[in-house]
């Protein structure tokens, strides 16, 4: 059992590696999927043994793709709801055992739904020795629970454009113009048609053509927003400052946010972009799912911008002659790091936040201890 | 699918997922890992050019992971040579492990010398039950697979005799790794079916390139392109019947050249061969000019997505940086050292102080040491390399100790274990091993190397058995390995040496592959107008075939063709400057030839009595005399020239050898290629020396009545001054 989920585990580690899988949204989902089967397949001593191979996972997962940070951040939510899970269950032990012997613990155990089923042995059995029978009754009691949280993960992420859309579509006005940098983004397109037919709202939208590697998403960005009958025009990534004074509000598609607010877009161009609206003083929304919160901290921004391939800015190799070293060099990010003080406000599915607030969102999501997954 | 994947729950998930897999279409690669060459001697003799490796991973990994993208399931490696290296390696790689995505067998086909064999083989075996890829091991590609595979299917359904897509990347003219097997590919406008093909010999081989048609192949096409654009890195998608096709045709060596060429042209088979033109990059490594274009490809991230800091292997853990420097975990940087631009470095290894390296690749665990220059090189693994050495453009191969202040000059490649004393300087383009590679008597005798200094040469020469000292030092290990390349068919063993050299002689290459497409595009123009066969020549064209030419005999041969076809001055410069710079020699071996030529050409008019001796000097020296001016460049060297004319004059054996000489000399001189004063040098030296005194009879009498001449006239022109004044 075990050789199988490492089976199932490598390979997608080799996916990952391949870029076979990408986005983050294919990346958070699928990763919920094999943690599902992980834990399903696990076998665990103790709580603490079962986070420990978790953490490994992770530190394996966040090899194979440094810049994909969606993976970590997924196991770090399931890590705090094991963590909370744990506490809970500390909690409301002790709990009885102080109060088992008063029997007025009734109203308390009332709300905890678990613990009603362990109650019932640990009153049975003698009430000084903690044996083995409760922690068993609690592994395969915490696999359900645990899946059971995987599954509502799940469900979160599959239904978080909505929760973003309920949000967002009241910020955009009528006969507004708004600009965004990042055409990749599936959110930021389906935000605005949902605002253009809920609301019936007429409003522009700019599109950046973000040459070398998005020219072709942002083109069919623009035709899928003008089939759906919002007035769209196509801009080069140059023209942003020149039409930054009639834009009403820029709206950017974030890949990865970091715990001070700032934001790794997954288009290169995004940072010109918000410091353009900077200068025209206009607001900036970014819009995540929440699993695209991280509890890093960006220390070494380099570090997290990918660097793509050169093919995409010279087309066809044609930069260099044989044998000369000193040769044409091209260096190409494919995303950019934006930060917290380019940044209004925060769209998630939970409500929208201030960039400084978002830490608060993070730990209220994470635990402090899950920051470094490696031991 | 890639969704799906994980949804499938429950433990048979992965069993089942793959039974679906081999339902839908199993795809089938066969993985050529031999080259059936010897571009990579002398490391090929120790380790297979697939194991060879390119950026700290091995070559073949480049392969299996574009056969992974690509989704194929059964991956079949026909090895021939270092057959055992090959299945041991795979056998311990990540491939052979459970979540492998394909299943890889080695299969041993220790008999078969090409590619020809190799397809029987598989034949023989009956491994291929539908379409497959069939690719060489040493492919570094990021091609978007898919697209070529749909186009296949695609052309399939259209056409029932389609049974090869050849997957083609566009490059450009200059693309470095084109030069290896240029050909001319003929395509159907309108649907990219090849229609013809044609291998071109390679640029400054004097061999012509021509392609002649069969006008019945282009009987009912409307439109069509000539391409010799494109790099052919062999990307195949077969049909089952390829290799029955090769069985049938026994002779049958060469994918390209007698494959694809036999289909294309058989008036029985009537199968077709589709086109798939890719943008993307894709590239062979089919010799050290191409490794190491290649190399510095993937650094510069052309490859993207496949690039280093995806750490291919499981033990990697490489990180990228700033202009595409690449580090793995455990390297030990001393404070002063400069890593500069596109470096690659492995894990545990050391640099000392003040080293540089540019771009550069570092194995793992090489100990390098201080104020040392490693610049455009590959150290490969666990290499030591002592203090002050500078390495420049050069292969160290792994474990190789190489002591300090050591000098390696462009193009050098160190074999496996060699060990360098102090002090040595290892020339341009030195080939070592540890041990003496073996090789044929026959190849032995033209395989003599050209342009080394004196000292090397017999060095060379002496190294059949024995250790080269004179390069490795006294407790060095190594032999120098001659190039033998001249078992590669059709090439001439020169031309071999150019193209296969790592060092920078490829400008001189390039000058004249840029003739060869400007001759090519005059091809095209003239194919639109009409669809018969078009000939075309070359400047170099010539039924010359000795394979087995020196510099001499090949610049003479040259000399003499571009009087025989009265070529402009310019060409022919350049074809001997193309061939000097190849095989690197100075320009006392081109003037020496010339004089050669000139005089032998002399001798012809003389003795078929075509010109008078005089007429006969004149006209050849009066219009060819010319070359000399850029071949000769101060005083020295005129005199030199000047000498020259006289040796080989006699050596000639003219029947008046002492008027050949004054007549050429004095003809050079009314040209004002040899000016007074170098005659006048020239005389006083050669005046002492006895030897010719017969032939400088004439010459003696010329230059002395120079002299008063020149004295008169100076002498003249003093008065006229002193009149002029007064």
């Amino acid at each position: 059992m075990s050789t199988d989920i490492n089976v199932v585990i490598a390979s997608f580690i080799d996916r990952l590696k391949r870029r076979q899988i990408s986005g983050s949204y294919q990346v958070s989902l699928e990763t919920l999927q094999l943690l599902k089967r992980f834990v399903s397949a696990a076998r665990w001593s103790s709580i603490d043994d079962l986070i420990a191979q978790l953490r490994e996972l992770g530190t394996r997962l966040g090899k194979a793709q440094p810049t994909e940070f969606t993976c970590g951040n997924i196991i770090r939510r399931v890590l705090a709801l094991i963590r909370d899970e744990v506490e809970e269950e500390l909690a409301s032990h002790n709990q009885l055992q102080k109060n088992a012997e008063p029997m007025i613990s009734s109203m308390f155990s009332l709300l905890q739904k678990p613990s009603t089923t362990a109650s019932t042995p640990t009153a049975q059995h003698s009430t000084s020795t903690s044996s083995s029978a409760p922690a068993d009754q609690h592994k395969t009691d915490l696999r359900q629970v645990i899946i059971q949280g995987i599954k509502d993960l799940i469900d979160e992420i599959a239904n978080i454009d909505e929760g973003i859309q309920q949000i967002a579509v009241d910020i955009i006005h009528d006969r507004e113009i708004l600009l965004t940098p990042t055409p990749d983004s599936t959110t930021v397109l389906k935000l605005l048609i949902k605002a253009r037919e809920r609301n019936n709202r007429n409003f522009s939208v700019l599109v950046t053509e973000g040459f070398p590697n998005n020219t072709v998403t942002a083109h069919n960005f623009a035709k899928t927003l003008s089939e759906h009958g919002v007035e769209t025009t196509v801009i080069p990534d140059t023209a942003v400052f020149a039409l930054m004074s009639r834009v009403g509000k820029v709206i950017i598609g974030a890949k990865t946010v970091f715990t001070n607010g700032g934001t790794i877009s997954s288009t290169a161009g995004v940072s010109s972009v918000c410091e353009c609206a900077r200068e025209f003083k206009t607001p900036v929304f970014a819009v995540a799912g929440l699993y695209k919160l991280s509890p890093l901290y960006p220390f070494d921004i380099e570090k997290f911008v990918e660097v793509g391939g050169s093919q995409r800015v010279l087309p066809t190799m044609e930069n260099d002659r044989v044998g000369n070293h000193n040769r044409l060099d091209t260096v190409n990010p494919i995303a950019d790091y934006v930060p917290p003080e380019n940044i209004d406000i925060y769209i998630t599915n939970i409500g929208g936040f201030a960039p400084s607030f978002i830490y608060r969102v993070v730990w209220d999501n994470y635990k402090q201890q899950d920051v470094k997954l490696e031991n | 699918m890639a969704g799906k994947k994980g949804k499938v729950t429950g433990k048979g998930g992965n069993g089942g997922n793959k039974a679906e897999l081999v339902q839908d279409e199993r795809l089938q690669a066969i993985v050529l890992t031999d080259s059936f060459e010897t571009r990579f001697m002398p490391l090929t003799a120790v380790k297979p050019r697939c194991l060879l490796p390119l950026a700290n991973v091995p070559l073949i990994e480049y392969t299996l992971e574009f056969l992974a993208k690509a989704g194929a399931s059964e991956v079949y490696l026909m090895c021939a040579s270092h057959a055992d290296q090959i299945s041991e390696y795979i056998e311990n790689s990540r491939w052979n492990m459970p979540w492998s995505p394909f299943r890889v067998s080695t299969i041993m086909s220790l008999e078969s010398r090409s590619v020809g064999d190799a397809m029987r083989d598989v034949d023989n075996r009956g491994i291929i039950t539908g379409d497959f890829i069939l690719v060489s091991g040493d492919l570094v590609t990021n091609m978007e697979f898919d697209k070529a595979l749909e186009f296949h299917r695609k052309k399939k359904a259209e056409d029932k005799d389609h049974i090869v897509t050849m997957c083609l990347s566009k490059a450009s003219q200059f693309f470095r790794s084109r030069c290896h097997e240029p050909a001319v590919f003929l395509l159907d406008q309108s649907n990219d079916k090849c229609l013809y093909y044609q291998d071109i010999p390679l640029e400054n081989s004097n061999q012509k390139t021509s392609i002649s048609v069969d006008p019945e192949l282009l009987e009912d096409v409307d439109e069509f392109t000539v391409r010799n654009d494109l790099v052919d890195c062999h990307v195949d998608i077969c049909s089952p019947h390829v290799p029955a096709i090769f069985q049938e045709n026994f002779d049958y060596q060469f994918l390209r050249r007698d494959f694809v060429k036999g289909v294309l042209t058989s008036d029985l088979l009537k199968k077709s061969i589709y086109a798939f033109i890719t943008e993307d990059y894709a590239a062979r490594v089919e010799s050290w000019q191409t490794y190491d274009a290649i190399s510095q490809d993937f650094i510069a991230r052309w490859c993207y997505p496949l690039v280093l800091n995806s750490n291919l292997l499981e033990d990697q853990t490489y990180s990228y940086e700033s202009e595409h420097i690449y580090k793995e975990k455990g390297v030990v940087l001393a404070q002063s050292c400069k890593i500069g631009k596109r470096t690659v470095i492995g894990s545990g290894s050391k640099i000392g102080e003040g080293t540089i390296i540019e771009n550069s690749v570092i194995g793992r665990n090489c100990q390098i040491g201080e104020n040392i220059i490693i610049k455009n090189s590959f150290i490969w693994d666990n290499a030591i390399i002592g203090s002050q050495t500078a390495i420049e453009h050069s292969i160290v191969a792994s474990n190789v100790k190489i002591g300090s202040k050591v000098v390696l000059h462009d193009g050098c490649v160190i074999g496996f274990n060699v060990v360098l004393d102090d002090n040595m300087v290892v020339p341009v383009g030195t080939r070592l091993s540890e041990a003496c590679v073996e090789r044929q008597p026959s190849q032995f005798l033209d395989s003599e190397p050209y342009g080394f200094d004196d000292t090397v040469d017999r060095a060379a020469k002496s190294t059949n058995a024995l250790p080269a000292r004179e390069l490795v030092g006294e407790k060095g290990v190594g032999y120098v390995y001659e190039s033998d390349d001249s078992d590669y068919e059709d090439v001439s063993s020169v031309l071999d040496k150019v193209t296969n050299a790592l060092a920078y002689r490829f400008d001189d290459l390039y000058l004249s592959d840029n003739s060869i497409s400007s001759i090519s595009a005059k091809l095209k123009k003239k194919r639109r107008s009409s669809t018969t066969s078009a000939y075309t020549d070359r400047e170099e064209d010539d039924d010359d075939e000795d394979e087995e030419e020196d510099f001499d005999a090949e610049a003479i041969a040259t000399v003499e063709r571009a009087m025989e076809n009265n070529h402009d001055l310019d060409t022919a410069l350049l074809e001997l400057n193309t061939l000097r710079m190849s095989i690197n020699v100075t320009y006392h071996e081109v003037r020496s030839a010339t004089v050669v030529a000139l005089l032998r050409r002399t001798y012809h008019f003389i003795t078929t009595q075509t010109l008078g001796p005089k007429e006969a000097v004149q006209k050849v020296f009066g219009q060819w005399g010319l070359l000399f001016k850029r071949q000769a460049f101060d005083q020295e060297e005129f005199i030199d020239l000047a000498n020259l004319i006289l040796e080989k004059a006699v050596v000639q054996a003219f029947e008046k050898p002492e008027f050949i000489i004054f007549t050429a000399l004095s003809c050079l001189y009314d040209h004002d290629i040899l000016d007074e004063d170098v005659i006048y040098t020239w005389w006083d030296q050669t005046s002492q020396d006895s030897s010719h005194a017969e032939a400088k009879t004439l010459t003696g009498k010329w230059v002395e009545w120079l002299r008063t001449a020149d004295e008169e006239s100076t002498s003249e022109e003093e008065e006229s001054d002193v009149t002029d004044s007064e």
